[in-house]
């Protein structure tokens, strides 16, 4: 007898370790991918953009404290990119058309950032702003050069870029949404452009009556 | 009989050496279907040793093989969720956590594989046929990446390497159905 019921603690105790296990392990069985433990994280964490030297599609040089006092919509990009980098940016146009002109450049820049400062120098940015009707003021498409600050920014905002051998790179995406001050608001799917432009449009209305 | 640990020991530690393991983390499959199982199997062997060193443990913690198969497939399963390959790359604790629960997992094995019964046997084999043929479509199956830190040719061919051990699992299933095994039952009862 004892040793049944010893047994059937052991059994109950075993399923309640698995449940454990896999609820800790899936942050409630929320996150079953990397990309959805990582947007989670980055919600909770909500880090910093850290104080990077930018260089944009008209050769300007300055940092990001630049936006200080407004709210920038991120992006991380490379142009020579052929697969999700255009979807990725055709989506950021759409929410930038949604946005009202007035608040454009006074209270939101869109940022499209670089990792690939080897390839996507002035000249190819300007280029490449072209295809999504980007004016290099409201909406710019810039490279951090020094690789330094390039990896400590895609760190701290949990960017993974892998090259793929081929001159190309596999890399995560999504909208990021950052606030006033740098820090990072909220990490957006980029596919659901209306959810997006309802989110940023509401934040910037709210903060101004405010 | 010093043996078992001594070559638990060793693979463990020639898994641990940083080139080779940084080497079969870069690679999806060795990563899961090699490192991993391998983890398992050094546990196989400590565990061999650990069961004669201290059989009372065993009596007193597992005494049906039941609480330990139980552990034995949720931390199994735990590793096979794309999650987790790609967290232990990013973050030394996953690792070390997959460093410990394996060799364990492997322990709890030897040591249940022996007390549970045919029927047991049998439900855990084809409990992991199903699943690793359920692994091999989606990572065949899936049009995005879902691991951040693998691109997506390596998913495609850990698919492959999933439907590869299912067709092995079937295999081997087919050819026990279809063979004689009276004479074996004989001797084992």
């Amino acid at each position: 007898m004892n040793k049944n019921l010893r047994n059937v603690i052991l059994i109950c105790f075993s399923i309640v370790l698995s449940f454990f296990l896999f609820y800790f392990g899936t942050n409630g069985f929320q996150a079953f991918t990397a990309e959805s433990a990582r947007i989670n994280r980055l919600m909770e964490e909500k880090p910093i953009f850290p104080d990077v030297t930018l260089e944009d599609s008209k050769e300007r040089v300055y940092p990001f404290s630049e936006f200080k006092g407004k709210y920038a919509m991120l992006t991380f990009i490379y142009t020579s990119c052929t697969d999700v980098c255009p979807q990725l940016e055709m989506n950021l146009a759409e929410v930038y058309n949604q946005v009202p002109k007035e608040l454009l450049g006074e209270e939101i820049v869109f940022l499209s950032v670089s990792f690939d400062p080897e390839r996507d120098n002035p000249t190819t940015l300007e280029k490449y702003q072209y295809f999504f009707n980007s004016d290099g003021e409201t909406w710019r498409m810039a490279r951090i050069n020094n690789q330094e600050e390039l990896d400590s920014l895609l760190d701290e905002f949990g960017v993974i870029v892998i090259p793929d051998g081929e001159g190309g790179f596999t890399h995560n995406s999504a909208f990021y949404f950052v606030g006033r001050d740098g820090e990072l608001l909220e990490v957006m799917d980029y596919k659901k452009t209306e959810a997006a432009a309802d989110k940023v449009i509401d934040t910037l209305l709210n903060d101004m009556e405010g | 009989m010093k043996k078992p640990l001594v070559i638990g020991s060793l693979i463990l530690l020639i898994l641990i050496i940083p080139p080779i393991r940084i080497y079969m983390e870069s690679i999806m499959i060795i990563h899961m279907l090699i490192q991993l199982p391998l983890l398992i199997v050094v546990g196989w062997f400590i565990g061999e040793f650990l069961m004669d060193k201290a059989p009372r443990v065993f009596e007193l913690l597992n005494d049906n093989g039941i609480p330990g198969i139980i552990v034995f497939v949720a931390i199994t399963m735990f590793w096979m969720l794309p999650r987790t390959l790609d967290e232990a790359l990013t973050f030394p604790l996953y690792e070390l956590f997959k460093f410990i629960s394996l060799p364990l997992v492997g322990i709890l094995l030897v040591d249940s594989w022996r007390k549970i019964k045919v029927f047991g046997r049998v439900f855990i084999f084809l409990n992991y046929l199903s699943m690793f043929g359920l692994m091999g479509w989606l990572y065949l199956d899936s049009p995005i990446q879902i691991c951040n830190n693998y691109l997506l040719a390596q998913q495609k061919i850990l698919g492959w390497g999933f439907i590869f051990i299912t067709a092995l699992m079937v295999m081997y299933v087919l050819q026990y159905v279809f063979t004689d095994h009276s004479a074996e039952e004989d001797i084992s009862e």
